[in-house]
Order: structure tokens, then C-alpha cells, then sequence
């Protein structure tokens, strides 16, 4: 098989539209995709689908603006749902009985329509009220959740900071960077006038801070007792910020000067985690947690793992995936339990056990961010931009995720970064619009029977604002008995998230190679059946065949294979930066995994040449190349993009004068020394212009410009090389 | 009275003693009743003692100091030990001496001299001693009202304006947990914080706050180089020049709030005060070996919380009382006082002091802590509130300089040496036993015994210290005339003065041996009876504390009764025909005082007042004991001059002003005339001068008396009949009680009490002083 004939998907993710023609009503792909729009009728054609089967559900994804989902208050009307299965009312259900009753389309119980809801039905059968009632007509709303969708008041946005003060954090900049990004979002922080915060910082031992308003300046409470932690303080850990904003403001300024000098190595991580637990645990909320040092003190202690190669290879080699210490899943479950979700932010030059911090992320629903060898004066702006986007972006509080189907399928796996409270309950103690979740289906019954099924996802949540709402996003497919008509409907972006998150989950138990050898496989299984269906009909022979749908699937399929989470073996990634990577991909949305598998590559020194005139023409420019050593001309400069960050790469036979404009000086110095800054000139502005609009079509991360020369190795091979997956020397070809 | 009036009974050596000759044998000793005592104020200032720029000569066998009763040879430059007669030579710098060329402390006046030492002096330049600067810890109870933690919190403010420039401070407050505060911490305010709950070991301590020795954890936001020679332990974080942190603590104390934790409704706040005190113990290990420090505890209720807890937090259970001790019904106490003990010990160690202002309406455990403060020789206040002049005087007191200083001294050290025969049973006092065996120690321990070394942690000019003797030998001497008639003792105190040098006092005594079987004349006129009463008083406090069921009123009586019987004159079995030698005269009412005094009827106070008496009756000189026994009595009016009054209820009279002082308080008590007139406003009328006059007298004396006593006395004014006439009342002798008061004088009193009057006490004491 020659990856090179294969069609490229140098547009990116193409959302398939089939979908919402067939079902306008549906809720938009953004927030729920099927793997295949026709949904099987009988197990056997599941079992010759190989692909997988299910759903990826992005439930607070942005919406453009005029797109917003709407908000409804039923007040005293009280949410209408189905007395038997619970769905909620959404535009596919059906009134009859003069409007009297309403046919729930999930389990078909005949509800009564509560008085206040009533509304007389039209000669077609419609309810008069329709237009008016956006629930009946959009796929995606959000209800006001009265009091009984509570257990306790709906709690504040809240968040609390735990940060490393160990020598080598002092050292790497981050705590000013940290520091001064904090104090500059916190008229940003959602929920004003509401919003708590709260700090904690420890090296070998863990250092409160009391915040009470009335304070001229925070009190900093040392707790050395590992052994036995404990709350210094009942109150005023825990503030409300616009009360005790110049506390907060004071702490904050001080915080780098109050720690310049300290050169202390330890870390007392796990006793500090368990501190902020203990001081969260009253309200919930987002604990950001920055890390530079591995635990070295106190529970949750860990040590170097990873370095021993003859590890790699063997039936061991996926413990060095999974948390070390206990401590760390049974943290989580507690951080969950009480509504809390982890941020890490990892930063250590030296091996620090992402697989082991990591998990704290995964079971709270949160993000590990990892900046490996972190410096202030090269990666404080990435830091910067992707804590602001954490602190500043809508937040939905104490969730739970729930997503039905219509009777004879059921859900029956769920993967991404959460914890499953019951069988079919994910909590997420703090989601947001970047995190995606996927699910697989299964058939419990032999047939289908029903002509259409429907999805309702709803996620009830606490916003940012104080209220309790429920969101909810349905969707109707339909039922087929064709498997050329389910290879047809397939979506190639919800299949690829769903292998990707299998993928990744299978290295958590098994060897590398085994999780790309499995994924390899479904993928050959699925179009040799796709094959065998149309082969003899069109005479093909041994040409490959798949249909429009699947057309990239193959290549996606080996971009995973070559993803950090899958590549190779011990020398080809960082064991932390695998890991990493891991629980990054787990949640992220299928337009941006897309991306980050098959990034975008594409020349861009004609266009800085080009007369001023004709600068606003971006979107031509914009043309992707192939991920191929061809690709690249010696005469050009190329910018790479993987949503993640640049590769800017400097042919070696451009022109110096671009070199001259776009670095200043020192364009003929190794680069790897030279950052990359706007020169006054036309050319440098308009490439920062241009980074700067490629940032800002996705926010979620901060792309920082790595700059390379063509032959510089082994930085060239690292930085690009490596990643033009479709060459041989991308990574290991299955 | 006339007794009392004498200006400076102790004299140069300020010592008093029970007995002036002493008896040569054990039994005649003990035949005595009265203990062989001497009580001494070890570093008392008088303006006699010369002081010494140099070390004394110490005898080569019993390192006695060379003294006044050495005999010298000046031709042979030899001088013999009085304690052990072993001859010693003058070293060479002695050579000058002759008959008229003596060194000061072979005056034979100068039976107390002062040396000035320097340890590891500089050889290259001798006036660059580093003087280690006296270290104050401040650990301050934040469980009280908020108007309380007020008057605490200006009372220290007021301190740190008062302490010595170079003076290291410190601070710990607690409440639910301790806070030790890194005052060297200058971008935010800085606490480490301990558990209350949790027993906390030295090592855990020095530790957690990142001065442990290992060094395994360099911590944040220091150095500041070095300081006192405190900078390799990284103890200065927390202990600075009270010049360098006066702004700092003030701005934290502004900021200081009570204790943040809720207290459920019908309990009491949860206050770690042993934790805390753990703290402040441990923090001070970490200074320099020697160096003087004090930990000046503010406490504003009882521990509930961790190690020292008195009481259980709920309020409906009350704080132990002497009955509950009596019965063994404080299940809190013996706990909480081991803990005290060994904390005790480890400030000992240390060389480091206690001191305790407690100010609070109920009891906080002052006899728990009684362990730990007399053992360490600290100050110690009890006071109703922090708003409280006592509280608010005395603390300021304890911080002034000049003639107003306590001259706070540290890191003391007594030794005793004495003649062969005579045997140290031990110290009442604020002292440790050092355990520091030797022929001169008794094998029968009261108080700090068994040994002949004390360490005093903490003495200032005015700690007095009771030593008890026994005569060891047997027999008698065997040829009058031939053995030494002279026994010789002599204190060895050295000590850290309050601007941190190294002083050393040492004052001999000499006294007369008597073979009192011969003739017990001269016995009777060696006698002080203040002195005696005194020493009865703690030698009672003492058993009552040790000895279980001790029926101290009976004890004192059975020891009267022996005193009268031995000493006093009569005929046998005729009651009437009982006289008493004016050396003794005033011993009885004494006696009668103390029996009805709160040192003996404790159950009419709380065990931390009992505590807190008993405390200061240990530590202070005879005089002022005496008082605390016995209160004095001054009677004005118009007609004569002030003149003491008989401490009786016959004393009171509408046209008179009394002053009482009971040591503890002052009363000023108007008749009732008195204060008529005085309502009436005469004392403002120009025509009435006199009366003006008359009125303010007492308080002038009053305020005297006030200004020299630490702890300042609480002050009571009050009028005849008024509620305040109580604490006159209770002192005075019952002469008339509603059981007799058919005979009463118009304008006189009567006291509602059963107990006995003085009269009644001295017939029943005739009567059975003369019973064969
Ligand atoms: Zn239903
Ligand atoms: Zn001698």
C-alpha cells in the first residue's frame, strides 16, 4: 500500500452534512457526531461495520455568534421529560390528543401534557405555540434547572491555585509568568461578583495563604507536617475575589520576590494536593495545579521510572503509562467526588511522571498542559495565552454528562477525561468548550425495528452565573439494513477520535506496537469489507476501493500510528512527553485531533513577497501541502502547523533578504538561538499578522514559532522531519 | 511590728534565717521543731557589695572561694579553706598581698563580693566580648474576646517599645493551632503552623520550621547574613533585634486576629497553650547553648486542646477545683502537669524561663504550669483581665529600665558549700536541682534536693531562694573549746546580668554552733521568728502539695504547741502561768495567721490562685512573705499620726481610714463617717484642708507600695458596710462575730464567721503547751 496515492485531507475536517439534511432538527455536529449516520439494524451488520461504532460528544462546544444555543426557563411549568426514561422534551417528539398528551421518541410512553404547557394542536397536528417554542424546534437548548436539579446551592466559580516554589520552578520563570497571567485574568474570571480564589504554594512543605478581605496584606501559613496534613485556617483560604481583591493583587505581585532566593529541591507534592483537596472541598471547583519538581516527599511520592530500556518491548512496558503510586487514582476519585477539577501544568526539565500527574487530570474531567524544559524568556508566552484561555473561557461547574438512545442500542463504553459515576453518568466537575467526549454503541437487541433512532446528550450544570441549567443536544439517524449505506454515512473525523482514544487506551495496557497493530487492522478489515461488497460488481481487481466518506482514513489511520502518544519505541518520544500527549488527545474535539494528525504545511514566502495589495487574499494562500519531503523547496519558507505550535522552515537556498526582514541581524545565526520577534518591515509584520490569525481561528492552544533552518540537524529532523508522516522516516510504517 | 518596721533586715548578704546558732546535734537540732533554714536573695543589688574584675581564687579540695574567714599566712602566702582547712597557695599575681595590703574579698566586711568573668575572653582585644543579647519569645492566646485581645495586644506593643535595642524577640500565637511567626520574612506576613492537638517533639519542631540539624531542607526567604552568632542554625528567621522587628510585630499585631475557628455553642474555644508552648521551647533550642532567653506566655483561658489540657471543651463541665484534687476527680490535671514537667525539664536544659500572665475570669491551668515556671524561675501574673492594672502594670514593669528594672537575670547557677556536719535537704524556691551528689547532701529531700547545685534559668534582684539544713552529727563535741565553734556556709550564685555579662556573687556566712542540751538561751535569742514563720509557711505549701492527705492545720499546731512547750516558760499544767520570750513572742499569732491564711485554707480559692500564692510566697523575701501571712494594718486619723493597727475587727472605726496589705491587695477602707464626709465633698472646701489631707495619706502610701511590688497588688477603695469591705474583712481577726456580738462598740464591725479568734486560739495553745 503507497500512502502517496492516497487522497489528502489538506482542508481538514469536513463535517459531513448528510446528517443534518436528512434531520434538520438535529443539534449541529459540533456538538454530537455519529462514527456512521446510518445506524445498523442487526448485529451482523455491526460485526461487518469493523469500524467503531458510536458517538463523539463535544457538549459546550463554541458556537458561532447568532448560533448560540438558547436558554429557556420553564419555571413553574417545571422542565417537561418523559415520566418513564427521563428524556427531554426535544423537537421529536409528538402531540396528540388535541395536544394533550405528548409520544416520547426515545421509549414511545404517551405523557401527559402538564396544564401550563399546554397548547391546542393545528389541523396538521402541530402545536400552535411552535415557533415560539424553541425546544420543539432546535436540536440543541439549554433549561433553567429548578431547585430540585440540586443537591446544594449551585456553587460559585471557584478557582485555586498550586504552585511549585521548589528551586528549579524559581529558576524556570514559571511562577512569575504564572503569577503575573493570573492577575492580569482576574477581571476576566467568570461569575463575578461571585468568583472564589484561592492559593496554596509548597516546596517541602506546604505554604497557605490566608486572603481575608480586612487583611492589608495575605498571611502565609506554613504546614510542614506531611505526615499528617492539615487546614490552618476554617475560613479565608477560600475567598470571594472581588472582596478580597487587593489581598489577592498584593499576593500575587509578591509571590516571585517571596520565593527568588529559595533553594529548596524537594517537593511535597501529594501532601500539598491533599492541602488544596482539603481547603476545595467544601464548594468545588478548578484546582490548577503548576509542577516542576517530581514528589519527593510526603504521599504520592514517585521516582525516576521510563530510563530503563529493556523495559520497552516486554509485557511491562505499559506500567510505565500508568500512575505508579495508588495515591494518585484515589485522589482523583475524591477530587471528583467533591466537584473538583485538575489542571496540570508540568514544566520539569527532568522526567516528572506525567503518567502518575496525568491521572489526576483524567478522572476530573480537566487537561494536562506539559512544557517540557520550561523557560520564561522562550515559552512565557505560550504558558500566558494557554492559562489565560483556561481561566477566561466559559466553564460549566459541577456536571454530569448523560447521553440516551432509543430503544434496542445502548451506550456501552465511554473515553476521554472523566469519571464514570454509574454505568451511564460521567461527572465532570468543571467542562468547557475544548473538551470532547467519545462513546461506543452496541446493539441489544437482534433487529431494529424502528425506522429512526434518536441521541439525547444533557449535560446539567452549574454556569458560571449561578444558575443550574441543563443542556441538551438531540439528534435522530436513521435505521438501515445496508452496510454500504452505513460505510456511506460514516464520518471519518468521529471514527478517527474514537480509534485515537482506543488507541491510547490500548498502550495503557499493552505494548505500542500491539495498539497500532490493532488499530491497523480494523482499518484493513473495514475497507477489505467495503471491498468485497462493490469488488465483483465494478471488477476492480486489486485496486483499492472505499467510499467518498472514508477516503482519508487510511491516511488519518497512519498519522495516529505516528502520533507521540503511538510512535515508535523508547527513543522515538520522551516517556513524560508520550504521556503527555496521551492525555491531551483523549479529549480533545475531532476538528482539532484531526488537525494535530494530519497538520497543515504551506509556503508561505510568495505570499509575504507579494504587493501589499493583495495581502488580505489569506484564505489562497492558505494552501496546504502534502506531508512530504517534497513538498518542501529549498528556495522557500514553509510554516508548519499543528495547532499545537509553528515550525517555521527556512529553505537553505531562500532568499536572505526574507531571512534579513523576518529575524533582524541575526538571520544567518543558528536558529535554534534566535526568536522569533516583529522587525519593522512589511514582510515581518505580515507574518506575525499571519501567525497571529492562525492563532486565533482556534484559541485552545497557543502556537509558539520553533524556527529551523533546512540541514540544521538534528533540530530539523526533530522539529519537521519527523513529522511529515507520510515519508518513510516520519515513523515506523505499518 | 516594730520587726517589720526595720529597713534591711538581710544586710549586705540579704539572707535571713530561721535559726542564727545552731544547735551542734541532730536530735537537738530537730528538738527545735523550727527547720535550720537560711533564706537568701542570691543576686539581691546592695549598694556595699564591691564588685571584682576578676575570678575568685577557688580552694584546691572543696573549690570553695577564698573568703574573709580563710585564715592567711602572708609570709608564707598561704591561706586556709574555712569549709575544708585545706591549705592553698596564693597564685603568683597575689604576691602584693600583707596585713595591709588585702584583696577586697578578705575584707572582713565584705562577707558578699561580686566577680565580673568573662568567659573565652579575646586575648587581642578584651573589651570584644560578643555578648549574647537576651532572646524574648512572645506566645499570645488569640481565644478571647476581641476587647481583651485589645488590651493584650497594646500591652505588648508596649513591651517591644521598652526591650532593649539588641534584645531578640519573637512571637508565637495560638489558638485552635500554634503560629510561630518567621518574623525575618519581609515580603508577607509568615506563620508556620502546629497542630494543637498533637504532642510535638523538640526535634519535630526544629524540623518543621526548617532549623533542624540534619540541614536536609534549606527553606525560603532568608539569609540575612550573620546576626549574634544565631546564623548557621537559621534561628534568626524568627528571632530579630527588637530594633529591626518593632514595626514588623506592631503591623502584624494591627492585623492579628482572635482565633479564627468557630467554638460550638456550650463549649469552650479550643486553645492549644501546651503546643504552643512546645513551640516556643523548641524554637529557642535551636539559639546558641547559654544563651539567656524567656518565653512570656499571655494566656487568656485553659488549654482544652493537645498536651496541658485542664479541661474537657464543654462548658458544662467546670475546671477542676481542690476538691476535685482532693478526690482525685481531675482526670486532666496529672497528665497535663507530667507534660509540664518534662517541658520543664527541656527549658532547663535549654537555661531558658517561663513566665505567665494569665488574665482571665476562670482558671487556665497556673497549677499545671506552676511546674514549669518556679523550676525555670519565671515571672508569673494572675490577673481578671488583660484590662486589669495588675496584668497592665506588672507587664509593663517587667520590661522597664533604671531604678524601676526587676533586673531580669539569666542562665543562674547556685552552689553550697558548707561545713563538714551540715547537710543540704534541699531548696524551696524557682530552682532545679542540678543532682549533683556530695558529703554535704542530706539523704532527706525537701524541695529541689540532692544535690549541692541549682540551676536558676531565670533571677532577678529580688528572687529569694529557702535552703534547709540538717546537722548530721551525733554527738556532741567532745571537748567545748577544741572543735571549731564556728560553722561556715557559703552561696556561689553565677549568672548572666541583663546586659549579658557573666557575673559571679558570692556571699560566706559564718554562725555559731551551741550545745543547746547545756543551755537553750542563747538558741531562743538566735531566733527569727518571721523568719521562722516564713519558712513554716513553705515547708506547710510543700506538703500540702506532695503529700497526700496532709492535714496541714493540725501539723502547724502539733508544731506550735512543740515550739511553746519547749521554748515557752511555765509551770507544768497551769495554763496561766504561761510566758513566752519576746523572741518568740510574736511567733504564735504568726502561726494563727497562716493557719487561717490562703496558703492553708486553700478550698476558699481556685488551685490556679492557690498555685500562683504559693509561687510567689517561694520566691520572695521574708518581709514580703511575711506579709502575704500576715497583712499589716495602718490606722489614720485625724488625732494621730499613721500607726499600725492590730489585724482584728476591733481595728475598724467610722472616724478612721484603714490600710490594708495583704500583699496580693491593697485595701483602703473608709469608716463610715470618713466616707460621709467624703461624699459630701468637705475634702474640696478650702476650710476642710485637714480632711483632704486625711484622705489622701493612705493613698499616697498606697500608691508606694504599688509602685515597688511585683506583681503590682490589686488596688481595692472602699467604704465600711460597702461590698468591697470583704477583702478587708477576711484578713482581720474575728475578735467579734455574730456569736459575740452582744458587747460591741457602736461604729465597729462584726465578722460572720465561725472561725476561732486570735484569743480563743492562744487559750487553747497555753493550755496545751503546758500538759506534761
Ligand atoms: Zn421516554
Ligand atoms: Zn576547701
Amino acid at each position: 500500500l503507497d500512502y502517496r496515492t492516497l487522497p489528502r485531507p489538506l482542508d481538514g475536517d469536513l463535517e459531513p452534512n448528510s446528517f443534518l439534511e436528512m434531520y434538520p432538527m438535529n443539534c449541529d455536529p459540533r456538538y454530537l457526531r455519529l462514527t456512521t449516520s446510518a445506524i445498523p439494524n442487526s448485529q451482523s451488520l455491526v460485526s461487518r461495520w469493523h469500524l467503531p461504532l458510536g458517538a463523539v460528544v463535544c457538549p459546550l462546544a463554541e458556537a458561532p455568534e447568532g448560533e448560540e444555543v438558547p436558554v429557556i426557563n420553564f419555571a413553574s411549568t417545571g422542565i417537561i421529560r418523559c415520566r418513564r426514561c427521563r428524556t427531554y422534551v426535544n423537537p421529536y417528539v409528538t402531540f396528540t390528543d388535541a395536544g394533550r398528551k405528548w409520544r416520547c421518541n426515545i421509549c414511545s410512553l404517551l405523557n401527559d401534557v402538564p396544564g401550563e404547557y399546554f397548547a391546542n394542536l393545528d389541523a396538521t397536528g402541530r402545536r400552535i405555540d411552535l415557533d415560539q417554542r424553541p425546544e420543539l424546534l432546535k436540536g440543541s437548548v439549554e433549561f433553567v434547572a429548578p431547585t430540585e436539579y440540586m443537591v446544594r446551592p449551585p456553587m460559585p466559580p471557584l478557582y485555586f491555585f498550586l504552585i511549585d516554589v521548589s528551586i528549579s520552578a524559581v529558576r524556570s520563570g514559571m511562577i512569575e509568568v504564572v503569577a503575573q497571567t493570573i492577575r492580569s485574568c482576574l477581571d476576566e474570571l467568570p461569575g463575578f461578583p461571585r468568583t472564589q480564589i484561592g492559593f496554596i504554594t509548597f516546596d517541602s512543605t506546604i505554604h497557605f495563604y490566608n486572603m481575608k478581605s480586612s487583611l492589608t496584606q495575605p498571611q502565609m501559613m506554613v504546614v510542614s507536617d506531611l505526615d499528617d496534613v492539615f487546614v490552618p485556617l476554617p475560613d479565608d483560604l477560600l475567598v470571594n475575589l472581588s472582596e478580597s481583591r487587593n489581598v489577592v493583587e498584593t499576593f500575587l505581585d509578591s509571590l516571585p520576590s517571596m520565593f527568588q532566593d529559595n533553594v529548596n529541591v524537594e517537593s511535597a507534592f501529594g501532601p500539598a494536593l491533599k492541602a488544596a483537596f482539603m481547603v476545595m472541598s467544601q464548594l468545588g471547583g478548578k484546582l490548577l495545579i503548576f509542577q516542576n519538581t517530581l514528589p519527593s516527599l510526603g504521599y504520592g511520592r514517585l521516582k525516576l521510572r521510563g530510563d530503563d530500556i529493556r523495559v520497552y518491548g516486554t509485557d511491562k512496558e505499559h506500567t510505565l503509562r500508568l500512575p505508579e503510586d495508588p495515591f494518585y487514582k484515589q485522589m482523583a476519585a475524591d477530587l471528583t467526588k467533591y466537584q473538583i477539577g485538575v489542571n496540570i501544568y508540568a514544566f520539569s526539565d527532568k522526567y516528572t511522571d506525567i503518567a502518575s500527574l496525568g491521572t489526576l487530570a483524567k478522572y476530573t474531567g480537566g487537561q494536562v498542559y506539559y512544557y517540557p524544559s520550561f523557560q520564561s524568556n522562550i515559552h512565557g508566552e505560550k504558558l500566558r495565552r494557554e492559562l489565560a484561555r483556561d481561566l477566561t473561557r466559559e466553564t460549566a461547574w459541577e456536571a454530569v454528562m448523560r447521553i440516551r438512545c432509543g430503544k434496542g442500542i445502548r451506550f456501552t463504553s465511554y473515553h476521554g477525561n472523566f469519571m464514570l459515576r454509574s454505568t451511564d453518568l460521567l461527572a465532570l466537575p468543571a467542562v468547557d468548550c475544548d473538551k470532547a467526549y467519545a462513546m461506543q454503541l452496541s446493539l441489544e437487541e437482534t433487529l431494529l425495528s424502528t425506522p429512526t433512532v434518536y441521541f439525547q446528550v444533557a449535560l446539567l450544570y452549574t454556569a458560571s452565573c449561578g444558575e443550574r441549567r441543563i443542556r441538551v443536544h438531540t439528534a435522530a439517524a436513521p435505521v438501515v439494513t445496508d452496510l454500504g449505506e452505513m460505510y456511506r454515512q460514516a464520518d471519518t473525523g468521529a471514527i478517527v477520535s474514537l480509534f485515537c482514544r482506543l488507541a491510547i487506551e490500548k498502550t495503557l495496557t499493552s505494548k505500542l506496537e500491539d495498539a497500532r497493530n490493532s488499530l491497523q487492522q480494523r482499518i484493513v478489515k473495514a475497507l477489505r469489507e467495503y471491498r468485497n461488497l462493490y469488488a465483483v460488481q465494478h471488477r476492480l481487481g486489486a485496486r483499492m476501493i472505499y467510499p467518498e466518506s472514508l477516503k482519508f482514513l487510511c491516511l488519518y489511520g497512519l498519522a495516529l500510528s505516528k502520533s507521540v502518544p503511538l510512535k515508535g519505541g523508547y527513543a522515538d518520544a520522551q516517556l513524560d512527553e508520550r504521556c503527555a500527549a496521551g492525555f491531551t488527545m483523549m479529549a480533545l474535539p475531532v476538528k482539532k485531533l484531526l488537525k494535530l494528525l494530519y497538520p497543515s504545511l504551506i509556503r508561505i514566502d510568495e505570499y509575504l513577497l507579494k504587493p501589499s495589495a493583495q495581502a488580505d487574499d489569506f484564505k489562497n494562500i492558505m494552501k496546504r501541502l502534502p506531508l512530504l519531503a517534497e513538498s518542501l523547496d529549498s528556495r522557500g519558507l514553509y510554516l508548519y502547523d499543528d495547532g499545537l505550535r509553528f515550525v517555521i522552515w527556512f529553505g537553505r537556498m531562500l532568499s536572505p533578504d526574507i531571512a534579513r526582514n523576518l529575524l533582524g541581524p541575526e538571520f544567518a545565526a543558528e536558529l535554534s538561538r534566535v526568536a522569533l520577534t516583529e522587525n519593522d518591515n512589511e514582510m515581518s509584520r505580515r507574518l506575525m499578522k499571519m501567525l497571529k490569525r492562525l492563532r486565533e481561528s482556534d484559541p485552545s492552544y497557543y502556537q509558539l514559532p520553533y524556527l529551523v533552518r533546512q540541514g540544521e540537524q538534528p533540530r530539523e529532523g526533530f522539529l519537521l522531519l519527523v513529522n511529515l508522516i507520510e515519508d518513510q522516516m516520519g515513523g515506523t510504517v505499518g | 511590728m516594730s520587726e517589720m518596721a526595720n529597713t534591711d533586715p538581710e544586710g549586705i548578704d540579704a539572707v535571713r534565717m530561721t535559726w542564727n546558732v545552731w544547735p551542734r546535734t541532730k536530735v537537738e537540732a530537730s528538738a527545735c521543731v523550727i527547720p535550720l533554714a537560711v533564706s537568701i536573695a542570691p543576686i539581691r543589688s546592695h549598694p556595699d557589695i564591691p564588685t571584682l574584675p576578676y575570678a575568685p581564687l577557688r580552694c584546691k579540695s572543696c573549690s570553695s572561694a577564698l573568703n574573709a574567714f580563710a585564715r592567711v599566712d602572708f609570709t608564707a602566702k598561704i591561706w586556709i579553706c574555712p569549709f575544708c582547712y585545706q591549705r592553698n597557695h596564693f597564685p603568683p599575681h597575689y604576691a602584693m598581698i600583707s596585713e595591709t595590703n588585702l584583696p577586697c574579698e578578705l575584707y572582713p566586711q565584705y562577707t558578699t563580693v561580686q566577680y565580673s568573668l568573662q568567659a573565652n575572653p579575646d586575648p587581642n582585644n578584651p573589651s570584644n566580648v560578643p555578648q549574647l543579647p537576651p532572646v524574648f519569645v512572645f506566645v499570645l492566646d488569640t481565644c478571647m474576646i476581641e476587647e481583651e485581645l485589645g488590651f493584650v495586644k497594646s500591652a505588648m506593643k508596649q513591651a517591644l517599645g521598652l526591650l532593649p535595642e539588641h534584645a531578640l524577640v519573637g512571637f508565637v500565637s495560638f489558638g485552635t493551632q500554634a503560629h510561630a511567626h518567621e518574623l525575618g520574612f519581609s515580603d508577607i506576613s509568615k506563620v508556620y503552623v502546629f497542630r494543637g492537638d498533637k504532642e510535638i517533639s523538640k526535634e519535630q519542631v526544629l524540623e518543621q520550621l526548617g532549623l533542624g540539624s540534619a540541614g536536609r531542607r534549606p527553606t525560603a526567604g532568608y539569609p540575612k547574613g550573620l546576626q549574634n552568632g544565631h546564623s548557621n542554625t537559621g534561628v534568626n528567621r524568627f528571632l530579630l533585634p527588637a530594633s529591626d522587628c518593632e514595626y514588623t510585630l506592631n503591623s502584624l499585631l494591627d492585623e492579628l486576629q482572635t482565633d479564627q475557628w468557630p467554638v460550638q455553642p456550650g463549649n469552650r474555644a479550643s486553645r492549644c497553650t501546651g503546643v504552643a508552648l512546645s513551640v516556643a521551647t523548641g524554637l529557642l533550642g535551636a539559639c546558641m547553648p547559654g544563651t539567656g532567653a524567656r518565653i512570656i506566655a499571655l494566656v487568656g483561658g485553659p488549654c482544652t486542646e493537645g498536651p496541658g489540657t485542664i479541661v474537657s471543651k464543654d462548658l458544662s463541665e467546670p475546671v477542676r477545683s481542690h476538691k476535685d484534687l482532693d478526690k482525685d476527680a481531675a482526670p486532666y490535671f496529672k497528665k497535663a502537669v507530667r507534660f509540664y514537667d518534662s517541658l520543664a525539664k527541656q527549658l532547663v536544659s535549654q537555661g531558658h524561663v517561663l513566665d505567665l500572665f494569665a488574665s482571665a475570669l476562670d482558671q487556665v491551668g497556673v497549677a499545671e504550669m506552676k511546674v514549669a515556671v518556679e523550676r525555670t524561675g519565671g515571672l508569673v501574673v494572675l490577673a481578671e483581665s488583660f484590662g486589669h492594672s495588675v496584668f497592665k502594670g506588672s507587664f509593663r514593669r517587667m520590661f522597664k529600665d533604671g531604678e524601676q528594672s526587676l533586673g531580669l537575670c539569666f542562665n543562674g547557677l547556685l552552689e553550697i558549700n558548707c561545713s563538714k556536719d551540715i547537710k543540704i535537704q534541699g531548696v524551696i524556691g524557682p530552682c532545679t536541682s542540678l543532682e549533683k551528689k556530695g558529703p554535704n547532701v542530706s539523704d532527706t529531700v525537701i524541695g529541689e534536693g540532692n544535690t549541692s547545685a541549682w540551676k536558676m534559668c531565670g533571677l532577678d534582684k529580688s528572687t529569694c531562694l529557702t535552703v534547709l539544713f540538717d546537722v548530721s552529727s551525733t554527738e556532741r563535741s567532745n571537748a567545748p573549746g577544741t572543735a571549731n565553734s564556728q560553722l561556715y556556709l557559703q552561696f556561689l550564685t553565677s549568672y548572666q546580668d541583663p546586659e549579658g555579662k557573666r557575673m559571679l556573687r558570692v556571699t560566706t556566712l559564718t554562725r555559731q554552733w551551741v550545745d543547746s542540751a547545756v543551755s537553750s538561751e542563747e538558741l531562743v535569742h538566735g531566733f527569727d521568728q518571721e523568719a521562722a514563720a516564713v519558712v513554716m509557711a513553705r515547708v506547710t505549701s510543700l506538703k500540702m502539695e506532695m503529700e497526700d492527705g496532709f492535714d496541714a492545720t493540725r501539723w502547724l499546731d502539733r508544731n506550735l504547741i512543740r515550739v511553746c512547750s519547749k521554748f515557752g516558760e511555765y509551770r507544768k499544767d497551769d495554763a496561766s502561768s504561761f510566758t513566752l520570750n519576746p523572741c518568740f513572742s510574736l511567733f504564735p499569732q504568726f502561726m494563727f495567721n497562716l493557719r487561717r491564711s490562703q496558703f492553708v485554707q486553700v478550698f476558699n480559692n481556685s488551685p490556679d490562685e492557690t498555685a500562683y500564692f504559693r509561687m510567689l510566697l517561694n520566691r520572695e523575701n521574708i518581709t514580703n512573705a511575711a506579709v502575704m501571712i500576715q497583712p499589716s494594718l495602718i490606722s489614720y486619723s485625724f488625732n494621730s499620726l499613721p500607726q499600725p493597727a492590730i489585724l482584728d475587727v476591733a481595728s475598724i472605726s467610722a472616724d478612721r481610714i484603714l490600710l490594708l496589705d495583704a500583699y496580693f491587695s491593697i485595701v483602703i477602707f473608709h469608716g463610715m463617717t470618713i466616707a460621709q464626709w467624703r461624699n459630701m465633698g468637705y475634702q474640696s472646701q478650702p476650710e476642710h484642708q485637714a480632711f483632704s489631707q486625711l484622705l489622701q495619706a493612705p493613698h499616697v502610701d498606697a500608691q508606694m507600695i504599688l509602685q515597688e511590688r511585683f506583681p503590682v497588688p490589686r488596688l481595692v477603695v472602699c467604704d465600711q458596710h460597702g461590698s468591697q469591705a470583704r477583702f478587708l474583712l477576711a484578713k482581720l481577726n474575728p475578735s467579734a462575730t455574730y456569736n459575740n456580738s452582744i458587747d460591741m462598740a457602736a461604729g465597729s464591725d462584726v465578722i460572720f464567721t465561725d472561725d476561732v479568734s486570735l484569743q480563743i486560739f492562744f487559750e487553747h495553745l497555753q493550755k496545751l503547751a503546758v500538759q506534761s
